[in-house]
């Protein structure tokens, strides 16, 4: 945005700041160099939390603003300064204004695929979806890599999610809450929250019983992959079900007042406040879901009431909430939709609309390492398509796997043995760890 | 050229099959060793330069290419990686002799320099002489070394024309027993080539093993035994791929030392007789108890009920398993069984049919009810495949309006059930992952053939024959087949014209708002418009895309296409799709009754005769080739008779054989010795929950296919199976297919996390067990003991195709309604009176419909608030996490020892399908006695057996 200044307006810490997108910047070598100096600060994230935009963001009317535009293509909405000198977004993330120092902004990333589904598999792998294998998605790699306690289960989706456990297996699977928590209450997760009046004592008795009864297959058990599985399975379930400890992760009516008030009554800002606790509670990886943003019709009035403030009420805290806890250098952060919007605004109500448009689109990342108070890579004139190089959703999930100190590159073997490298073809961006 | 290079191709196929067959007979067929030339390490050995230089020129395709392969060069690593390396790259696996060539002889390269042979990069970088990251390949002065030398001498020989057919690739020992570990085998292979060169080409074939621990090989051909078992090594050269069947016997009795066992069918004969080689002695016959679960739970998709169990293990018949096997093969279940396998088969994906037809019309019940019908009939498994395979949407004679006519009047009825009297599967060939030749040619040979060949979409097959040109040819069948929202065959546009003016459909709408419109008048009772499959008139026009990745594949003649080491097809005809079932249906068929049987068998055993069940790859060759032979032979001379191939597997001992190893067995999971402990597929799982929790009635109606079940929801898809019902949570919790890849591994029978949690503490278990029509509540009614505890919310429909079709909920009724609001008032503003007069009646409709079901619904209105008040107690009893002792004006009421063994034997009954050992018995028994109260106490003990692992597998 700097550079829809006029030239002298731009400072030259502007440039050094947006400099980063230049297509030098992206280069390999480059990265390898940085690497090779130490320059690059890695694998600082223990765990992740994902925030899915579904539906498609609206890129013009959120993160980048083209004010300079035609007005078929510009839009109602007025950027604003953020905390951090030269880096601008829309007018309706106040909030997010003021913590621009905590996440970067990603401009200018492209891909092809204009279809929800198609487009959401590919942000939520990194890797563009083949007709033949599905891909697994960032939770199910993560919970693969990096196990946790045995009454923690490593990958929950609040309500549910978009990331498929894919060829790894349904045991990488997501544990989906099924509702999303409300403020100040008790929140019930299916098959966690102990059901029906039992209680913990009575369950006991009946897992005696169980452990008593369940002998038939006493004389093979050691032999058996699938008899060792399930009693692994089984002591975990139980363990998850009866220790306080994950039961009271979820319950976020347990949160200290003080914390609690600084996210909003929605849904999505009390997810926010729950994925934190979780995360605190050593769950690996929690995926979040705030969908709406398809606007065809009416695109202005949605962005304004609805989406755009919860989108800056719960990422907000989200963010500051993760810092005040000392998470946010340890837990790596992605913010996407599966593509942005058209450019140019529709006639198909009365005020337009945007569609589907993946050509150019953003996606925010923060924490784990990953440099905040940034913008890489730029859209054009109209943000209709990338100003120079385009970043790649694969290239967002090699620099997302390397926060995590995940080898965005190494194989693993389908169900077919056949050897799938994990992101095909990313490449780690230098920038967010420069 | 290209021409004569592919038909003599097309030979090779039949060769190979030969191959690796051979080993089976005795006679060595081939010449005497003296004509067989020596391998190109003793030809080409020449320690030092004072010995005469060597004048043979060695051939490209026979030895430079293998030999690249064999050094590695070629591999996914190096330079065979789609990227290359270095600049180079080489095509995977090789077999593209082109384009290996080509890039050889890359101008500027200097991978080889005619002018200054010895300055190529191929001799220099792979002796480390120039930095290769590769490393050392081979020595400096090496026989590899030579090749290379004097084929570069000799200017770089490749004469593109002169692709030559390997007649055979024999490799020999032909079956190798090992004694102990250790022990050492050394596989010499000779190439026999259309010219009548016979070479040893030991050295330059790749080596693999399909089992490490059992056997390993090393890249001179050396194969090394390792633990008890039996596996295949695999020799690789030129196109052929030759599996040696490695044995080492897992106990001491073999040949005299083996037991005598009486075969009771040949299925066990030819099980026995593999056995017998390995010294592995089968286990007994399982008990008949044990019988009923399995073959229930396999033929039919779930438990048997407690009084059938009964009656079967007192009934003294010694036929009695036999007409078992025929009466569950004549169950409703059978076909709701076997239709979903099939469904899984064929790629029934809701999610994949969702653009096809108009709006609010599901396909994929149709399909379901299609397959199933034809099941119920038993239909042959060819006829079956027919219908799929050469599916049209008209009958002969129809005419477009009269198939609009007939379509209109089927979809009216959402179960789908009318759509399986007309012949044809259009909806396979309508799939959108099924529109591309590509994804066609990949798709069909998954479903029909049992055959992975998508790696030969790229580069040459690993483990198969196949190569990117075979892949090419055999792509071009499928051609000119469309079926889209939008095709229709040229003589219907007029009639489609008229139809659409009579409506009085608004002209300007296309794709999705016109299904939308055309949906909304079908649901008011019109006839409207189809779309249908056509077949392009080929002509010549069909053209080999030739979609090569930065190589050119070599372009065979563009009316032509191959059957897949078959011969070749003219594609000016109507419809080549014929040509294909006449292929499938050929005796010597070497795929289509074996990739069914195969499969058919995995199911019943938990492991194919060829392991995975869909990848009847050449080097991964059957665990009994004999018993797959029998198999795929009956099928086809019973006149492809599926329930003869149910009857000749679940009749036989092995089948019926208990899961409790002996010494000699339990190492064994390949040839069947003893039954495998298998987790219940998803549907079954929830099936066979339900029916165990419900009371006898409802169980009943469970067999009966009387009430919704897993077994008959329609369609699959990794959306649809995640659906938020409770249904839909535990289907894809339990890894129900999502048929979308083209893999049997779409479906996941691996235990998770996520099932255990369900089955001990869903919410749908625990209303299971509570519920009013679920045994605990029967069991507290019949003795007079308080009902289970909070009343539960009716568990949600599950959508089903074979009995009442899904219901629309009030949520989703309003949402229409106010969307055909909408729609009116924009027909209003834009003065369309009979789009206006449509959806009035439309509106009138939905209204009526939201009336009644709100009428149903305020009774479980109560239900669910009855739930929600139940998890507030929940809540306040875990936070305070103390016992909740039930004070209330419930009565206490002791079990008597009567009442507690009924109890204790009939939840046994029903759970694990046995009545419980005397142990058992105590321990239940105490258990009933010690709870606080007896509904308190049943409910737990039937909780505890659901959640055994003896419930939750087959066995």
């Amino acid at each position: 945005m700097t550079l829809h200044r006029t030239c002298d307006g731009q400072s030259r810490r502007d440039f050094i700041r947006v400099g980063a997108l230049s297509s030098a910047g992206f280069t390999l070598a480059n990265y390898l160099r940085l690497a090779d100096a130490g320059e690059v600060t890695s694998n600082r994230g223990k765990a992740a939390i994902f925030i899915d935009l579904a539906g498609g963001p609206s890129h013009l009317d959120s993160f980048d603003l083209k004010p300079q535009a035609a007005k078929e293509f510009r839009g109602t909405f007025n950027p604003i300064a953020t905390n951090v000198p030269g880096m601008e977004i829309s007018e309706h993330l106040p909030k997010l204004a003021k913590c621009a120092d905590k996440y970067a902004i990603l401009r200018g990333v492209s891909h092809t695929l204009a279809a929800h589904r198609l487009g959401s598999e590919y942000v939520n792998s990194g890797s563009r979806p083949l007709a033949s294998l599905e891909y697994p998605g960032y939770g199910a790699v993560v919970s693969k890599q990096m196990p946790t306690d045995p009454d923690i289960p490593p990958f929950v989706a609040i309500p549910r999610g978009n990331q498929r456990a894919g060829f790894l297996g349904i045991q990488y699977a997501p544990l989906n809450t099924g509702n999303t928590p409300v403020a100040g209450q008790p929140f019930g997760v299916r098959g966690i929250s102990l059901g029906s009046g039992l209680t913990v004592e009575q369950i006991e008795r009946r897992k005696g019983l169980l452990n008593d009864i369940d002998t038939t297959f006493a004389s093979i058990e050691s032999q058996s992959q699938l008899l060792t599985g399930l009693d692994r399975f089984s002591d975990k379930a139980f363990a998850v079900i009866t220790s306080p400890r994950a039961r009271q992760a979820f319950d976020i009516s347990l949160e200290s007042p003080a914390f609690a008030a600084q996210f909003d009554s929605e849904a999505f800002s009390q997810s926010c406040l729950l994925a934190i606790r979780l995360i605190e509670a050593g769950v690996r990886f929690v995926s979040l879901q705030l969908g709406g943003w398809d606007t065809h019709t009416d695109n202005f009035t949605k962005l304004k009431d609805v989406q755009l403030p919860k989108l800056d009420a719960g990422l907000s805290s989200l963010l500051c909430g993760l810092e005040q806890r000392g998470l946010l250098e340890a837990t790596s952060v992605m913010v996407t939709g599966e593509f942005g919007r058209t450019p140019k605004i529709n006639d198909r109500s009365k005020e337009g609309g945007r569609d589907h448009y993946p050509r150019c689109m953003f996606m925010l990342v923060a924490g784990g390492g990953m440099k905040g108070g940034q913008v890489i890579g730029e859209s054009d004139e109209t943000a209709s398509a990338p100003k120079n190089e385009a970043i790649t959703p694969d290239d967002v999930a090699a620099s997302f796997y390397y926060s995590l100190g995940i080898d965005h590159q190494q194989e693993f073997d389908t169900d077919t043995g056949r050897p799938i490298t994990l992101v095909r073809d990313g490449k780690v961006i230098p920038a967010l760890f420069g | 050229m290209i021409w004569s290079n592919n038909s003599m191709r097309s030979c090779s196929f039949f060769f190979c099959l030969v191959v690796s067959l051979s080993w089976q007979s005795a006679t060595r067929s081939y010449a005497n060793d003296s004509e067989i030339l020596s391998g190109l390490s003793e030809r080409f050995a020449r320690p030092d330069d004072t010995k005469p230089a060597l004048t043979e020129i060695p051939s490209f395709q026979k030895h430079v290419g293998p030999l690249l392969g064999r050094l590695g060069c070629n591999g996914r690593a190096c330079h065979g990686s789609f990227q290359g390396r270095g600049g180079f790259q080489l095509s995977l696996f090789g077999y593209d002799f082109q384009a290996d060539y080509d890039a050889l002889l890359k101008e500027g390269e200097n991978r080889i320099d005619l002018a200054k042979p010895l300055e190529s990069l191929i001799l220099t970088k792979p002796v480390s002489d120039e930095l290769h990251e590769g490393g050392l390949r081979y020595k400096h002065g090496g026989w590899e070394y030579w090749v290379l030398r004097n084929w570069l001498e000799a200017k770089a020989p490749y004469e593109k024309e002169k692709i030559l057919t390997l007649k055979k690739l024999d490799v020999t020992p032909r079956e190798i027993v090992f004694g102990s570990a250790g022990e050492k085998r050394q596989l010499k292979a000779v190439a026999h080539w259309e010219d009548g060169t016979i070479e040893d080409v030991t050295c330059l074939c790749r080596f693999q093993t399909n089992d490490p621990a059992t056997a390993t090989v090393d890249e001179s051909g050396l194969v090394t035994s390792g633990e008890q078992g039996d596996t295949h090594v695999v020799a690789f050269y030129d196109n052929a791929v030759s599996p040696i069947p490695v044995l080492r016997p897992m106990s001491s009795q073999v040949g005299d030392k083996y037991p005598e066992l009486v075969a009771s069918t040949t299925v066990d004969r030819l099980v026995l007789e593999k056995l017998s080689k390995l010294g592995v002695v089968p286990s007994d016959v399982c008990a008949d108890a044990e019988f009923l679960r399995r073959a229930s739970l396999d033929a039919t998709g779930t438990l048997p009920t407690v009084e059938e169990i009964s009656a079967f293990t007192s009934d003294p018949s010694p036929a009695k398993r036999g007409v078992k096997i025929d009466e569950l093969l004549n169950r409703p279940g059978y076909a709701a069984q076997w239709a979903t396998f099939l469904c899984d088969m064929t790629g029934n994906n809701d999610d994949q049919l969702r653009n096809f037809l108009p709006q609010r019309i599901q396909p994929a019940p149709q399909w379901y009810q299609w397959v199933y019908q034809r099941l119920q009939q038993n239909m042959p498994y060819d006829q079956i495949v027919e219908g799929i395979v050469t599916a049209q949407s008209r009958l002969p004679g129809e005419s477009y309006a009269q198939y609009c006519e007939a379509m209109s009047a089927i979809c009216q009825d959402e179960s789908g059930k009318k759509f399986a009297d007309r012949p044809g599967l259009v909806y396979f060939w309508a799939r959108i992952n099924f529109r591309t030749e590509e994804e066609r040619a990949i798709g069909f040979a998954y479903s029909f053939l049992g055959v992975r060949i998508q790696c030969a979409q790229c580069h040459k097959h690993p483990f198969d024959q196949w190569s990117k040109a075979d892949f090419e040819n055999f792509q071009r069948l499928f051609t000119g087949i469309q079926a889209n929202q939008n095709t229709m065959a040229s003589d219907a546009r007029e009639q489609y014209t008229a139809m659409i003016d009579q409506l009085g459909v608004d002209k300007s709408l296309k794709g999705n708002q016109l299904r939308r419109a055309l949906g909304d008048l079908l649901a008011t009772g019109k006839t409207i418009p189809f779309p249908e499959l056509t077949v392009r008139d080929n002509g010549g026009k069909a053209k080999g895309k030739g979609k090569a990745k930065g190589k050119k594949a070599e372009q065979p003649p563009a009316n032509q296409a191959k059957l897949l080491g078959g011969e070749w097809i003219d594609l000016d005809q109507d419809d080549v799709r014929s040509k294909l079932v006449q292929w499938l249906r050929m005796p010597n068929n070497p795929y289509f009754a074996r990739a069914l049987v195969n499969r058919v068998w995995t199911q019943y055993f938990g492991y194919g005769i060829v392991n995975p069940s869909d990848d009847l790859n050449l080097a991964n060759a059957p665990s009994n080739e004999a018993l797959m032979s029998h198999l795929a032979e009956g099928f086809i001379a019973n006149k492809y008779d599926l329930k003869w191939l149910h009857r000749e597997i679940m009749n036989s001992d092995a089948y019926q054989r208990s899961w409790i190893p002996n010494d000699s067995n339990k190492l064994d999971k390949r040839n069947f010795s003893h039954a495998t402990l298998r987790r219940l597929p998803a549907e079954s799982a929830y099936d066979a929950t339900w029916m165990a929790l419900a009371n006898d009635e409802a169980a009943q109606e469970v067999v009966k296919l009387g009430r919704p079940r897993a077994l008959t929801i329609a369609g699959a898809s990794a959306q649809a199976n995640r659906g938020n019902d409770d249904t839909g949570y535990a289907l894809s919790v339990f890894g129900r297919s999502v048929r979308e890849t083209n893999c049997d591994c779409d479906r996941s029978n691996e235990p998770s996390l996520l099932q255990t949690v369900f089955l001990l503490n869903d919410g749908v278990v625990h209303n299971l067990l509570k519920n009013s029509n679920g045994w605990v509540a029967s069991i507290a009614k019949k003795y007079n003991w308080p009902a289970p505890a909070a009343a539960s919310k009716p568990n949600s429909p599950i959508r089903n195709a074979v009995m009442d079709s899904k219901g629309p909920t009030l949520e989703g009724l309003i949402k229409q309604l106010e969307r055909v609001t909408e729609r009116k008032k924009e027909a209003q503003t834009s003065g369309n009176a009979d789009l206006v007069a449509t959806l009035e009646n439309r509106i009138a409709q939905l209204e009526q419909q939201k009336a009644k079901l709100a009428a149903r619904n305020s009774d479980s209105d109560a239900a669910e608030k009855a739930v929600a008040d139940d998890i507030e107690t929940e809540t306040k009893d875990v936070s305070a996490n103390s016992v909740a002792i039930p004070t209330g004006d419930s009565p206490q009421v002791a079990i008597t020892d009567d009442q507690a063994r009924w109890i204790a034997e009939q939840a046994y009954l029903r759970s694990v399908s046995r009545k419980p050992s005397d142990s058992e018995l105590v321990t239940a028994m105490n258990y009933l006695k010690s709870e606080t109260s007896p509904t308190v106490a049943v409910e737990g003990l039937l909780w505890s057996l659901v959640n055994t692992k003896e419930f939750i597998l087959n066995h």
